[in-house]
C-alpha cells in the first residue's frame, strides 16, 4: 500500500491578497477530464488549502461534480473516464502510478448530494468504513465520537440499532458525513449536500461544516450562492465554454477568496452569475 | 393579447361514455384472471378427488409398487426422497454458482465488450431451452460421457444446468436493484469492490435472490422429461444413500403410475399429485415470507 500521509504544516500569517491557498492541500493544474472522447472539463488550475472550505459553483453541467469527483478517484469507477493534467495531493501525484484508489478514498471522504445511508442501523451504518478498513480501537467509542462531530448524537443516541433509513432526510445527511468522519479523512467532499434538505437542516449542516472545518478540508458543490458566501472561505466559478468546433467544456473562470468574488469579482461572467443575470 | 378562456358552455363534467370503456376493460381483465383461477381450482379438485382415498400416511411411507394387490398400502417414499435429494444437491451446486456467475456479469464484466454480451445473450436463451435437452444432455455427457450412471449426482448436475440460467437471471436482476448510491457511498469509504459486493450488494439482493432461486428450484421440481431420458429408475424400493445411488424422483413416478392400466393403481399417482402440489406450494410461500420479510426500501 503506498504511503501519502499528509504532513500537516501550521498555516502561516493571512497575506493581505492570497489567490493560492497558502498551504494546499490539493494542487490541480490544467486539469482536463474526459468521458469518452467528450471533454467535460478542459485546463482547470486550482488549489484546495488546507482546513479551509472552498466551495465550487457555477451553472448546470459546468462540471463541478466532475471536478470534485477527482479529488477522491470516484471517476475511475464510470467506465471511460480519464482525467489529464495533474493533481497534486501534498506534492504527490494523486493519479500516480503506484497510488492505490483505495487509499485515496479513505483520506478523502464523500459525502453525495442525495442522502445515501446504507439499509443498516445507525451504528453499522457509522461502524462499516472503520470495519472495511480494519481500523482498531473501540467501535462504540467511535461511533459516538462520529455521530457527535456530525451533531447527529442526541438525536439518535437512543435508537443506534434502528434502520437508518427511518431518519429524516436531514438526520441521513447528517450520518452520511458521520460516516465519512468515522473513517479519520483528512479531507471532506461534498456534492450539493443540502440541495435535499429544508432550510432548518440546511442550517444545521452549515454550522456543522464550519465546526468541521477546524479539523478538515472541506470542498463543497452548491447551487445555493448564500451558502457559498455564508461558509466558505474561497470560492472557484466554473462555467460552461463552447470552443471553436462548438463542443461545451466546463472551464474555471474565477477562482479566488469568497469575500472577494462575491463583492469585487474580476471577471464579468462570474459577476452576471452571482447576481442572477445569467445561469 | 386577449386571454383565451373556455367558453362555460364547452365544459362538461358529465360522463362521455368513458366509464364503459373502463368497465369493459376492468371486465376483460377479471375474465382473464378468471380463467386461470378455474383451471387451477378444477386441476386441483379433479386432483384431490382422484386421489382422496389414498392421501393417508402409506403414500409418503411405503415404497411404490405396481402390483394391484399392493395398491392400498403403496407409496411414493422413493420418489419424496429421490426428489428431496436431488433438490437439496442442486441448490447446493447452481445457488453459489449463479450468484458468482450474476456478481460477474453484473460488478465485473464491462458491458461494452462483445463477448460479455454474447454470455448475456445466451444466458436468456438457455432459459428457454426444453428441459428435455438437458436431459439429452445429462445422458450424453454426464451419464455416459463421465461415466457417472443414472445416479443421483448425475440428476443433480442435469438439473443444475437446468436450473442456473433462471437463478443467474434472478440473481442478477436481485443485483441491478440495488441502487448504485449504495456502492458509491461505500468505496467512497474507501471500500474494496470485493467488500462492497461482499457486505453491501449481496446482503442487500438477498431476498431477490432467494425468491427467484426457489421459484427456480420449484419449477426443477416438477420436472419428468429429463429424468425419463437419464433413465431414472420408477419402481425404486430404497431410498438414495449416496450420490452414486440409483433414484427416482415424484414426477417420474407419477407419470409411471398415472400411464398404468389398472385404475388402483392410478389413484396412488392422483394423491402422489398432490403431496408434489404441496411440495411446490411450501416452496413458493417459504419465497413469498422471505420477499416480504426482506423487502429492501429506499
Ligand atoms: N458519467 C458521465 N458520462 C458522460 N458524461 C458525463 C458523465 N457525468 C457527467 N457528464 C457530462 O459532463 C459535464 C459536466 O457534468 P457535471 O455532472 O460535472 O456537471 P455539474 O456542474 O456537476 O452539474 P450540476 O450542477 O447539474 O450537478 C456534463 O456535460 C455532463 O453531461
Ligand atoms: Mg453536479
Amino acid at each position: 500500500m503506498t504511503e501519502i500521509m499528509p504532513n500537516i504544516t501550521v498555516r502561516g500569517p493571512e497575506a493581505p491578497r492570497n489567490i493560492e491557498a497558502l498551504d494546499p492541500v490539493f494542487t490541480v493544474s490544467n486539469l482536463s477530464v474526459f468521458y469518452g472522447d467528450y471533454e467535460a472539463v478542459r485546463g482547470v488550475d486550482l488549489t484546495i488549502g488546507n482546513r479551509e472550505i472552498t466551495a465550487m459553483i457555477g451553472p448546470s453541467g459546468c462540471g463541478k461534480s466532475t471536478v470534485l469527483r477527482c479529488f477522491n478517484r470516484m471517476n475511475d469507477l464510470i467506465p471511460g473516464a480519464r482525467a489529464a493534467g495533474s493533481i497534486m495531493y501534498h506534492g504527490e501525484d494523486l493519479y500516480g502510478d503506484h497510488v492505490d484508489p483505495i487509499e485515496v478514498r479513505r483520506r478523502i471522504g464523500m459525502v453525495f448530494q442525495k442522502p445515501n445511508p446504507f439499509p443498516k442501523s445507525i451504528y453499522d451504518n457509522i461502524a462499516y468504513g472503520p470495519r472495511v478498513n480494519g481500523m482498531k480501537g473501540k467501535m462504540d467509542d467511535l461511533v459516538e465520537q462520529a455521530l457527535t462531530q456530525a451533531a447527529l448524537w442526541d438525536e439518535v443516541k437512543d435508537k443506534l440499532k434502528q434502520n437508518a433509513l427511518s431518519l429524516s432526510g436531514g438526520q441521513q445527511q447528517r450520518l452520511c458525513i458521520a460516516r465519512a468522519i468515522a473513517v479519520r479523512p483528512e479531507v471532506i467532499l461534498m456534492d450539493e449536500p443540502c440541495s435535499a434538505l429544508d432550510p432548518i437542516a440546511t442550517t444545521k449542516i452549515e454550522d456543522l461544516m464550519q465546526e468541521l472545518s477546524r479539523d478538515y478540508t472541506i470542498v463543497i458543490v452548491t447551487h445555493n450562492m448564500q451558502q457559498a458566501a455564508r461558509v466558505s472561505d474561497r470560492t472557484a466559478f466554473f462555467t460552461a465554454e463552447v470552443d471553436e468546433q462548438s463542443v461545451r467544456h466546463g472551464r474555471l473562470v474565477e477562482f479566488d477568496e469568497t469575500s472577494r468574488i462575491f463583492t469585487n469579482p474580476s471577471d464579468k461572467r462570474t459577476e452576471d452569475y452571482i447576481t442572477g443575470r445569467f445561469g | 393579447m386577449a386571454i383565451l378562456s373556455t367558453p362555460a358552455s364547452t365544459v362538461r363534467l358529465a360522463s362521455q361514455g368513458r366509464p364503459l370503456k373502463e368497465h369493459l376493460f376492468r371486465i376483460a381483465l377479471l375474465a382473464s384472471l378468471a380463467i386461470a383461477m378455474i383451471f387451477l381450482v378444477v386441476l386441483l379438485v379433479y386432483v384431490v378427488t382422484q386421489g382422496w382415498s389414498r392421501l393417508d400416511l402409506n403414500l409418503i411411507q411405503n415404497f411404490p409398487s405396481l402390483r394391484a394387490v399392493n395398491a392400498a398400502t403403496a407409496g411414493v417414499l422413493s420418489g419424496i426422497m429421490g426428489t428431496l435429494w436431488v433438490v437439496a444437491l442442486t441448490a447446493l451446486m447452481a445457488l453459489p454458482t449463479g450468484v458468482l456467475a450474476a456478481v460477474y456479469l453484473e460488478e465485473y464484466a464491462d458491458k461494452t465488450k462483445w463477448y460479455n454480451r454474447l454470455i448475456e445473450l445466451n444466458i436468456a436463451n438457455l432459459a428457454a431451452v426444453p428441459s428435455i435437452v438437458y436431459g439429452i444432455l445429462g445422458l450424453g455427457v454426464i451419464s455416459r460421457g463421465f461415466g457417472l450412471g443414472p445416479s443421483v449426482i448425475t440428476g443433480a448436475i442435469t438439473l443444475s444446468l437446468l436450473v442456473l440460467p433462471i437463478v443467474i437471471i434472478a440473481a442478477r436482476e436481485a443485483i441491478k436493484s440495488v441502487p448504485p448510491s449504495i456502492r458509491e457511498g461505500s468505496l467512497a469509504l474507501g471500500a474494496t469492490q470485493w467488500q462492497t459486493i461482499w457486505r453491501q450488494v449481496l446482503p442487500a439482493s438477498v431476498p431477490g435472490i432467494a425468491t427467484g432461486s426457489i421459484l427456480a428450484l420449484s419449477r426443477a421440481i416438477g420436472e419428468a422429461a429429463p429424468f425419463l431420458l437419464l433413465g431414472a429408475a420408477t419402481l425404486v424400493r430404497f431410498n438414495p444413500d449416496g450420490l452414486d445411488s440409483s433414484f427416482s424422483v415424484l414426477p417420474v413416478q407419477i407419470y409411471n403410475l398415472i400411464t398404468n392400466s389398472r385404475p388402483e393403481v392410478q389413484v396412488v399417482g392422483a394423491a402422489a399429485i398432490v403431496v408434489l402440489l404441496a411440495i411446490l406450494l411450501l416452496m413458493n410461500s417459504v419465497a413469498i415470507w422471505l420477499r416480504n420479510r426482506y423487502q429492501k426500501r429506499w
